[in-house]
């Protein structure tokens, strides 16, 4: 049989997942970046910078799940475990002094997504509800993994994240002083949607839309789909992984914390508020979280509360969540929602 | 001696002690329309399914040019050129008609999106989503997810379902049309006896499972069996 799947045809890639010209997207996105250099001229507050800067951290994690469920559909309850995996193996490091510190951030990265696409080829294939409970299990056994070895992890009580004078030739200064590392977090969110948003647009990002709506009918036009699926989880981890070194960076410590439940939860409940249908979305929802629990935070410890009615508000009347209704007065298509 | 486009030995298909294949063999000239008729349950669909590759047969092989393809996957039949289209309409509801027929035609030997997409009269509706277009334009794109790429052989099951009348028989000559200009073989699945009688140049039935009667137009129309078993009066 010829092999026709490596055959490509000049023009097909561009009539898969057409939209608008790249450079324009590319200019749009840059122009965005650089929006964020003026914050720290804008803002004095060094409390509000650094309120800033997390929720940008978790922006990019909450960014991760939407893509997930965006490309295929599935929800990870557990993608804390990226996150978390990433700041331990950077703390970790810092205490045995294995590598270098930046051959750990690349670990940091590619060690989630290896695990998630390895995990992926077994767990996407299962229906949507064990893949969501399967994730949560992973990140809780990792959690109570570290909180319980004490004399590796030192439990509860946390361990620092040592990290050189310098990283990638930056004085590390630079990734904990709020006003800089919120310039860095905001250009890597930019970044981050960005790729994604390219990935989404490519052949790949339609194939897997495609499976996400029609596995059957995918495989009956010619495509595997375990190996598309797995991948996309691979990329959701290793975006979450990458929020997760950002964080280790920045607040060079590491708890249990950061593989607990209720911060894969949180992150979820951000891509949902946000809308998962659009790339940026998550990112909006996670704006949308900090400015509700800054803002109702002050009157009252019962936030949690609020930002839970605000979800009940945004599923029931904002499916699409608040990206959708920016859509619908944009006038835009809601393509390939989930 | 030409291999047959496409061919089924000794078909067989077990549920437990049931066989809703018993033996089944059928060659398929390059070329040819046959129409696969029987009453429900008869095995017409699980014929369909062993020869695209959606679960093997319990016994017997399927050939394809020549070539035994028992044990090839759904994916790897398609790329060889065997494609088939579904009873209920099987299409990417969140995609744009071209995406999905672009996406299609990627795996296959020859990108002709806007060939097919023009044959099928899709052309206009090629930036809309598929949810948004109407049922009888989603059983075209259904059809052009199955023959983008000029596959050799195309299964088709039940392509005119929930269309109307004049709808079935347009989809009928259109279908006849281009499985003549295209050279494509195709093994017709339907209920509607204006459309199998319409395109069909051979006709097989099957009932129970197994090959009822196999022929022409005029020759299954006079078959008492057939007429007995499925036929009735529909054609009086």
């Amino acid at each position: 049989m010829s092999d026709a799947v490596t055959q490509r045809k000049p023009g097909v890639a561009a009539a898969v997942g057409a939209g608008p010209r790249v450079p324009t997207f590319v200019v749009a996105a840059a122009v965005l970046a650089a929006a964020g250099f003026a914050v720290p001229w804008l803002i004095d507050s060094q409390l509000a910078l650094t309120l800033m800067t997390q929720a940008v951290i978790y922006a990019i994690l909450a960014t991760a799940i939407g893509f997930m469920i965006r490309q295929n559909g599935l929800t990870s309850f557990g993608h804390a475990a990226f996150f978390g995996m990433a700041v331990y193996l950077m703390a970790l490091n810092g205490k045995f002094d294995a590598v270098p510190a930046e051959l750990a951030v690349l670990a940091a990265i590619a060690v989630p997504a290896a695990f998630a696409f390895l995990a992926g080829l077994i767990i996407v294939r299962l229906p949507a509800l064990s893949f969501s409970m399967l994730t949560l299990a992973v990140a809780q056994s990792l959690h109570e993994l570290m909180l319980r070895w004490r004399e590796l992890a030192n439990g509860d009580d946390g361990m620092p994240v040592r990290l050189p004078s310098t990283l990638f030739g930056v004085d590390i200064e630079l990734f904990q002083a709020p006003s800089t590392m919120f310039v860095v977090c905001w250009v890597v969110l930019v970044a981050v949607i960005a790729l994604l948003t390219l990935v989404a647009r490519s052949h790949f990002g339609v194939l897997t839309v495609a499976i996400r709506e029609n596995e059957e009918r995918t495989r009956y036009v010619g495509y595997h789909t375990l190996v598309p699926r797995a991948l996309v989880f691979a990329l959701s981890a290793a975006v979450g992984g990458l929020a997760g070194v950002l964080f280790a960076l920045y607040n060079a410590f590491a708890t249990p914390g950061a593989l607990h439940w209720s911060l894969s939860g949180e992150a979820l409940i951000m891509a949902v508020i946000g809308g998962p249908h659009a790339i940026w979305g998550p990112a909006l929802g996670a704006v949308v979280f900090f400015v509700v629990k800054d803002a109702v935070g002050d009157l009252t410890e019962h936030w949690p509360a609020i930002i839970g009615a605000t979800l009940i508000v945004v599923t029931v009347l904002l499916p699409q969540g608040v990206s959708g209704l920016l859509a619908r007065f944009t006038g835009r298509r809601a393509a390939s929602k989930p | 001696m030409t291999a047959f486009a496409l061919e089924g030995v000794g078909l067989t298909r077990r549920y437990g002690g049931f066989a809703a294949l018993d033996g089944v063999s059928l060659e398929l000239e390059p070329g040819e329309i046959r129409g696969l008729i029987g009453p429900n349950g008869a095995g017409k669909s699980t014929l369909m399914d062993v020869l695209c590759g959606r679960g093997g047969p319990t016994a017997g092989r399927v050939m394809f040019k020549g070539r035994d393809i028992s044990r090839l996957s759904a994916q790897a039949r398609r790329r060889a050129g065997l494609a088939r289209s579904f009873q209920k309409t099987n299409i990417f509801p969140a995609l744009t008609v071209r995406e999905q027929v672009a996406l299609a035609a990627r795996m296959a030997e020859t990108d002709n999106t806007d060939e097919v997409l023009d044959a099928l009269g899709l052309s206009e509706l090629a930036d809309r989503r598929a949810a948004d277009i109407a049922y009888g334009d989603q059983r075209r794109l259904d059809l052009a997810l199955a023959l983008v790429g000029r596959p050799s052989v195309l299964l088709l099951d039940e392509p005119a379902a929930g269309l109307s009348i004049k709808e079935s028989i347009v989809l009928a000559l259109l279908l006849k049309e281009l499985a003549s200009s295209w050279n494509v073989t195709v093994l017709l699945v339907e209920h509607d006896m204006d459309v199998i009688f319409t395109v069909s140049d051979r006709i097989t039935v099957l009932n129970l499972g197994r090959v009822l009667a196999e022929g022409t137009r005029e020759e299954i129309r006079g078959n008492p069996e057939v007429v007995r078993a499925y036929l009735g009066s529909s054609i009086e």
